[in-house]
Order: structure tokens, then sequence, then C-alpha cells
């Protein structure tokens, strides 16, 4: 799906002739580009390049016409615009790549040239502007939505819905969407407003704060009560800083750096007196350390964004790093574990999340091929790309092994699109996030410790 | 998601999206950039247009229709080529086999798979490794290169010591010709099959033979054992005494490789680093395989001549992993160059090994005579060097001085009695060097092979030759009048 001229009104005056063609302040870094040699290694990690087979949709090809605006050989226009904006920013060409070429932050920062010259507008800009501004930075707005949508499901106006058919005046693929949304339940942020620092279990070790998320913290409420419980049991005090908001990673991978600039000055401050930031969506937590790219012209922010960047944790890692008790309750299932891109490519993080789940006694693991392969979910790209999303989401599903019970990840977005892959595929698996199912395991062998001491 | 909006102006355009359909064709400038070079970056040239043909039949549509109406046009696979083969000098139309990457049948009966052109050499192994099979030749970009531009270049690989480079794995080719015809060649099984070998010609013949569209290969049986050792060495010419010494002990290693300082710090800053020290002068990553028996002494032997050749570290991979790492390290070599420099050119001269100390200290002088850093990593084994000449294309002169140099080291290569071109082949970038090893007449002879294949020289014309060679041609059209 790309932009129409209709949707592109007249571009704004510049603010300041930068670099090449690109006119705007924070163009893409020619550091970053400088290493990339095109040898062509990061091709056949690339998931648009499988699909489609052709070059502008590689990294490579892609940063070959970045670097071409750079140079003044094209125009920043709808052409170019379509192959940055069909990157799904899944970073796997970064860990391809031998020279590592940072071809996210050369697509995010090329991203945010276009939409400064060509704004969109239309509907899908209004849509657009909807949800990046009006929604996901307004915490009250977005779980006013999210109630909404409670009473869409709890009102028998869902049921209505798919019985009388009216739901498929929606795209196919919103409809599938639909299909997957899990019950929503109060945000934690709502629930613990009042209570201040959540007290450890026995003995405190350490205190930190938690990212609630903003769509995490609608739709799956559940992993954040999870996060609280499994931290709290290994010794965390959790504090929840109730002047957060949404991460930005929405905004900066759909161009809009500016809002993604006040969001994250925003969580800079509000986590200001936090040692460790906990975070338990991959996308959410790679947005946060890679802040000091947003303020590269701005040093004091690019200072306190590296501060801050220091300080976050993706769950998996902080219960892999600091030891985290072994659940003696067994569970026994056949999981596999689907990389999400934004902890793998993202942040490095493969084994913890694998640790954890190993350590569950039960837990019986089969590999997938190319776990580490995008699910297509990828922020908002499964509803601006629905063709792509689907192709990649389809290749993904071919390689879930048929005999597993659950597919285990760290990463709200993937959540969502793989149990749209299962339910597409009429596949069997439950989806769950990997804190959860230590979770689980804990809470079994509470109820275990009950029922002995009432015997 | 190809085409949208904007209307088609040019009509032979407009007639190709009618063999392959409007969403297999690119022809805007915005789309068409990505194909102005391959991995060979120094010249660069915008095709006419790129078409993604998904049968052998589109193929020969395709080049017919070009045939007819005398444009030019060039296959590409996934354009990862060092030499520059698949660039559109003449504004040709790419035809793009990556959407022919079926692999077609395997029989594992008789040890050979049938592949589409653009399907990627590792996954041929990948899809049978299971079985206990694999594909032998695997060139550094393995990952990601297709077999049909192995078959074009004739691409070697760090295990091609022992088992050979592509040509000993091709027992059969579907071609489609520069006219459209499309012919069938095969050795049906035949080691020497009567006739003129036409597969041999075929392979290396760098895209101006004709577009291969299906491709029979050898598969081979994974070996029962496998042994890696990494020696460390203060003196480069100690490690290539002891590549010679390890030849003459009368192993045959699967691989023997060899890295320079230069090219060490480039793989350590890189993504895949090992961690080998930063002051060693070189390093050498020796592979033997085979049946079990044998092994463990053919390793002792090879520590035995490290140790005799002042070698400062040498140890055994303890596992696979460790072995996968050295080989991470070693394959994603030249582009890690990135990594320490903003472009490279990288060179592919063969010597006969006993020459390696004196041309590697010849290529010493070259980089010092033009102020340009040159690492090497290559194939000791066999004596294919790999100069890899580190500049700075932004400072004005200095891609016009990494070519000189480069030059310089194939003629050094030639001197010693060796060749300009061990596996990357001659492309653009290696056509006046052919000079360094062939006469006008020899060149002449071969240009004469081309016109019998390819008569109207549409088909990735300009490639493989140099071009005052055609002083040659044109005499010897005149004298036959």
């Amino acid at each position: 799906m790309s932009v129409r001229e209709s949707d592109v009104k007249q571009a704004p005056a510049c603010t300041e002739a930068s670099l090449g063609n690109y006119l705007w302040n924070d163009p893409p870094d020619e550091s970053k580009w400088a290493d990339c040699v095109h040898c062509g290694m990061c091709l056949e990690s690339c998931p648009t390049y499988e699909q489609t087979g052709q070059e502008q949709h590689s990294p490579r090809g892609r940063v070959h016409l970045i670097k071409s605006v750079a140079e003044g050989k094209l125009e920043v226009n709808e052409a170019f615009a379509d192959p940055v904006f069909a990157c799904l920013d899944c970073r796997a060409c970064t860990t391809a790549c031998p020279a590592d070429v940072d071809v996210g932050g050369l697509i995010e920062e090329a991203r945010g040239q276009i939409r400064q010259a060509m704004p969109l507008t239309g509907w899908k800009g209004a849509v657009s502007k909807f949800f990046l501004e009006g929604v996901f930075p307004h915490a009250n707005r977005l779980h006013l939505l999210g109630r909404l949508l409670k009473f869409y499901q709890t009102s028998g106006l869902q049921k209505m819905a798919r019985k009388t058919r009216l739901i498929h005046m929606m795209p196919e693929h919103l409809v599938e969407m639909e299909a997957i949304l899990p019950k929503v339940k109060q945000p934690v942020r709502q629930k613990y407003k009042q209570a201040g620092m959540i007290q450890a279990k026995g003995e405190t070790k350490r205190t930190v704060a938690l990212l609630t998320g903003c769509v995490m913290d609608v739709m799956f409420s559940d992993i954040n009560e999870a996060t609280i419980r499994v931290l709290t049991r290994n010794g965390n005090n959790v504090t929840i800083p109730q002047n957060q908001t949404c991460c930005g990673a929405l905004h900066v991978h759909a161009g809009d750096r500016e809002t993604g600039r006040k969001l994250a000055k925003q969580n800079i401050e509000a986590f200001k007196d936090a040692d460790t930031v906990i975070v338990n969506a991959a996308g959410c937590g790679c947005m946060l350390k890679e802040y000091p790219e947003l303020f590269r012209e701005d040093q004091e922010w690019r200072e306190k964004a590296e501060r801050f960047a220091a300080k976050v944790q993706d769950i998996s890692k902080y219960l892999y790093d600091t030891g985290y008790e072994k659940p003696k309750a067994e569970i026994k299932t056949r999981i596999t574990y689907h990389d999400a891109c934004h902890l793998a490519h993202g942040q490095g993080i493969r084994r913890e999340p694998r640790d954890i789940l190993l350590s569950i006694p039960g837990v019986e693991m089969v590999h997938m091929p190319n776990a580490d392969r995008c699910c297509g979910s990828a922020g908002i790209y499964n509803i601006t790309h629905p063709e792509m999303a689907g192709a990649v989401l389809k290749s993904k599903m071919e390689h879930v092994p048929e005999e597993v019970e659950m597919i285990s990840m760290g990463n709200p977005g993937c959540m969502l699109q793989m149990a749209m892959g299962v339910l597409k595929y009429g596949r069997n698996q439950k989806i769950v996030h990997t804190v959860q199912l230590l979770d689980w395991a804990y809470q079994k062998e509470d109820q275990q410790k009950v029922g002995e001491s009432w015997r | 998601m190809a085409i949208k909006g904007g209307q088609i102006k040019d009509t032979h355009i407009e007639n190709l999206a009618k063999i392959v359909g409007t969403s297999a064709i690119l022809y805007k400038k915005e789309d068409l950039l990505a194909y102005d070079c391959d991995g060979f970056t120094i010249h660069r040239h915008l095709p006419r247009a790129v078409v993604f043909p998904n049968s052998a039949e589109e193929v020969a549509k395709i080049v017919k229709y070009c045939h007819e109406y005398d444009l030019p046009f060039l296959a590409r696979g996934a354009g990862t080529g060092l030499s520059g083969g698949a660039i559109p000098l003449n504004g040709e139309v790419i035809i793009s086999l990556t959407k022919m990457k079926r692999l077609v049948s395997v029989d594992l009966e008789n040890r050979r798979a049938v592949v589409e052109p653009g399907f990627i050499n590792l996954k041929l192994t990948h899809s049978i490794a299971d079985k206990g099979y694999y594909y032998a030749p695997d060139p550094s970009s393995q990952y990601c290169c297709t077999i049909g531009g192995n078959v074009a270049e004739n691409a070697g690989g760090a295990h091609c010591l022992k088992y050979g480079v592509t040509t000993n794995h091709i027992l059969g080719l579907e071609v489609v010709l520069p006219n459209g015809e499309m012919i069938e060649i095969s050795t049906n099984g035949v080691l020497d099959p009567p006739g003129y070998d036409l597969l041999g010609i075929l392979t290396g013949s760098e895209g101006t033979l004709g577009i291969v569209t299906k491709i029979t290969v050898r598969i081979l049986k994974n070996p029962e054992a496998k042994q890696t050792v990494l020696a460390y060495f203060d003196k480069v010419s100690d490690a290539s005494q002891a590549v010679s010494d390890i030849i003459s002990a009368g192993i045959v290693p699967a691989a023997l490789e060899m890295m320079d300082k230069t090219a060490i710090e480039g793989v350590e800053a890189a993504a895949f680093p090992v961690g080998h020290p930063k002051d060693i002068e070189a390093l050498l990553l020796i592979e033997v395989d085979g049946i079990s028996a044998g092994i463990d002494e053919q390793i002792q032997e090879i520590l035995k001549v490290c140790r005799s050749r002042n070698v400062r570290e040498v140890k055994v991979a303890q596992d696979e992993k460790e072995r996968e790492r050295w080989w991470a390290n070693r394959k994603t070599g030249f582009g890690a160059m990135g990594a320490i420099s903003p472009d490279y050119l990288v060179q592919d001269g063969v010597i006969p090994r006993s020459k390696l100390p004196e041309v590697l200290e010849r290529i010493r002088q070259i980089s010092e005579k033009y102020g340009l850093r040159i690492a090497n990593i290559f194939h000791a084994g066999d004596g294919n060097l790999h100069p890899l000449v580190l500049f700075d294309s932004r400072k004005p002169g200095e891609t016009e001085m990494a070519l000189a140099a480069g030059s310089e080291c194939l003629q050094a290569c030639a001197d010693a009695g060796g060749s300009i071109t061990g596996e990357h082949g001659v492309g653009i970038e290696k056509r006046e060097e052919m000079r360094f090893i062939f006469s006008d007449e020899e060149i002449a002879a071969q240009t004469n092979i081309r016109d019998v294949f390819n008569p109207k020289n549409l088909l990735n014309a300009g490639k493989l030759f140099p071009t005052p060679g055609r002083c040659v041609e044109v005499k010897r059209n005149e004298k036959m009048k």
C-alpha cells in the first residue's frame, strides 16, 4: 500500500537545507551508510525481499536509495516513499550485516524526512493522526477506547456484529484482527494508581519501575499483572510512574519523529528517579534504548536520553541477569518460542527468555525454524500494509511446529499477529508471553502448597 | 506491489509487461536505481527496466523479444558478484531470476538435485542436510547468492580446494540462448560424454552465452568427520611456508584459509568477532574432513607443521559452535571491511602456492606506493589471493588509485606465473587485465566462440574481454571479406 498523490498535500516550506535532497533537520545519518559496501549479505534476511525478490525492497537497496537522495540523485517523493515505508523495520538485516550497518535507524530517519516533505492527508492521514496523536499518547483516551472495546465484547454487540455479518463491512484484515482481540481487563496503571509502591514479597533486593505500555496495558493488562507478580516474587519493589506515556515507537516508525521526541522527553522525566526501567514489550524496550537517536541534534537531551537508555531492561534479561527463583511446580506442555524482532535483532536477547521457559519443570521446547523471522505485525504495519503482512505471516506460520501446544514470545504486537495466524490457518496453539508462563508456574506452586497445608 | 500509478510511455516496456504481468516489471527511476550495480560498486549504470519472469518459458519470450528488437539485456541473480557481471553497462533490460527459486527435485540415489537459477546456494544444503547430504561449492556469499549466478561465474569457495569449483558439480543445464531458443545440455551421468564439453563452456561464461533456467547439480554425502584448526603467526612468511608444508606433507585439507593483520582488524571490528589477537601478522584457518579414521593423524601433522613454522598459538575447534564462529568470522570478511573503510575493491588473483611470500610482499609494496591499505583474506591452499584495496570514494581521485593498485596486484600475480581471477570472474573489473595473460589472438579466439552463441552481442555486452580487443576482431572480419 503506497502513498497516493491524493493523500499528499502541498509540501510546506522547508525549515533548513540539510543534506542533498533532504531538506529538513534530522536527516539520515551519513556515517550509518558509510559502512555499507553493498555486499548483499542482508538480502536473504529481509522478509520483503523474500516476498518480492526486488532489490528496492531489500536492505541494501533501501540504503542505496536513502544515500541517493542525500547525493541529490533522487527526490523525496512517492516512489521513494514506497520502498522506505514497505520496510517492516524488523532489523533482521542488522543481525545479518557483517559491518553492523544500522539499516533500521536509516529507515526511520528517512521516514521522518518523507513525512515532513509529504504529510499524510485524506482518510489515511486522518486515521493515522487520530491514533498516533489523539490516542496512544493519552492514557485516559486509550483506556476509554479499551472500555469501549470491552463494552463491545461483553454487551453482546460483538456477538451481534459477528452473527449479522455486519462485521464483514470492514476490510478483511481488520475482520481477522477483530476476531482475536483479547478480553479487555482493567489496566494496571489505573489499578495501582493509589498504591505508590508495590512491595516485594519477602526480602527486598531491588526497586524497579515498570513501563506499562499503551496498548499492552489496555489489551494485555494481565501480562502486566503477571510481570508485577513475577517481579515482586523475586524480591523487587515495583513502582508505576503515573506520568509515563506511550514509548513513541509507532510514531517514530511512521516518520513522526517530532511526537516521538515529545513522548521520549516525557518518559525520560517520568522515570528520572528510577534506577531500572523494566519493559515487557520488545518493541517498546527497543525504542526506549534508542531514544538517544532522536536527539542527535540536541546535546542536552541526547545525554539525558543516553543515561535513561542505560537503565532500560527487558523483563527476561533482567530476571536472567539478577537471578530468579526456579519454579517447582510442573507445567507439562510442549511449546515453541518465537523471537520478537525487537528483542532478538533489536536488543540481542535470544537466550534469556528460552532459559526462563526451560527452567519450568515439564516444559518441553520444540525448535521453530527461522524463529527470528518477522511475523508481519511490525507495529501497525499489519494495518497499513495488510497484503505484505499477510504474506509474511503465512510463511511464519509454515514454520510453527505441528506438535506444540503453545507459542511463547515477548512482544504484544507479535502476540496479536500470531494469534491471527493461528486462527487463520486453523491451528490450535495458545499464544503466551514468556513471563505469563513463569507466572503460571509460580501460581501453580502456590496452589499446591495451599493444597498440602490443607491436608 | 511494484507498479502503482504512472503511465508507461516506453512501448517496449509495455510489451515486456504483457509477458510477465505489470506487477513483475520495474521501470521507474527510483526502483531501477537499486539495480545500477552489483557487489562491484565502482561502475554504475541504470537499466532500462527490470523484469521478473516466473518460468523458463517467460525467460525465452523476453529474450526473443529483446533479440527481435535489438534491445541489450542481461540476467541477474542476487547481484552479489564482485566483478560487475550484472551491471547494465548499455542500459540493458535486466532479467532478474529471483522469482525462479524453486527446488525442482532431489534424487538422493543418484546424488543429484535440480534447481531453478534463483535458488539460494546455502538453501540447497539446508534442504538436504537432514538426509546427510550437502552441496559442496561454498562461496562466502552462499547465504544469499543464487546457484544460477554461481554457474555464470563458475563460483569457488573456501572448500573448493578439495572439492573443486562450481563447474565440477554441474551435471546438466537448461539454457535460453540469446535468440530465445531453449536447449538442454546434460552429461546423463557420463563422466566423459562424447562431443564438446558444452557444460564447461557455459559454466563460467559470465552470462555472455545464454541464460540458465534449470540446473542439475551434484550433491555429496556429508563427510563422516570434520576438524578445524586455527593458527596465529607473527610473520606472514611463516604462515605462507606452513601452507606449502601442509600440502607437501600430502594432506589435502577441505579448506586452507589465510587472513592478514588488516583483514583481522576488519573482521574483529565487525559483527562476528572471534577474539583474534590484534598484534599477529597472519592467521590460518584449516579444515580437514573425510572418513573418521585418519583425521586425528592429519590434525597432529598440521599442528606439527605449524609449530615448526614458529606458530604463536594453534588450537583445534572444540565443538561445532566454535567451528561455526570461526567460519562466520571468515565468510563475512569482505562485508566486514565496511567497519574499517567506506569502500573496498576486492581482487582475485591466483598464484602458485610456492610464490605466496613473494607476492604478498609485492602487494605490501603496492599498498605503500598508493598510500592505500590492502587487506588480504584468501584461499591460501589453492593460491587464490583476495587483496582488498580499502579506499574512500568520496575523496577525489581515490577510486582511480584503488583501481590502479588493484590492477598492479593482478600484474604481480600474472608475473608470478599465475592468473587474474580464480573465482570472481572478469566482468567489467578485469577486462583490461585479460591482456596480462592472453594475447590479442587468444582473446579473439574466445570472442569467436561468444559470437557463435551470441552473434548480435546483445546479451551482457562489454564484459569479460578488453574493448580494444575488437580491433583484432575488426581486422579479422575485414580479412574474411
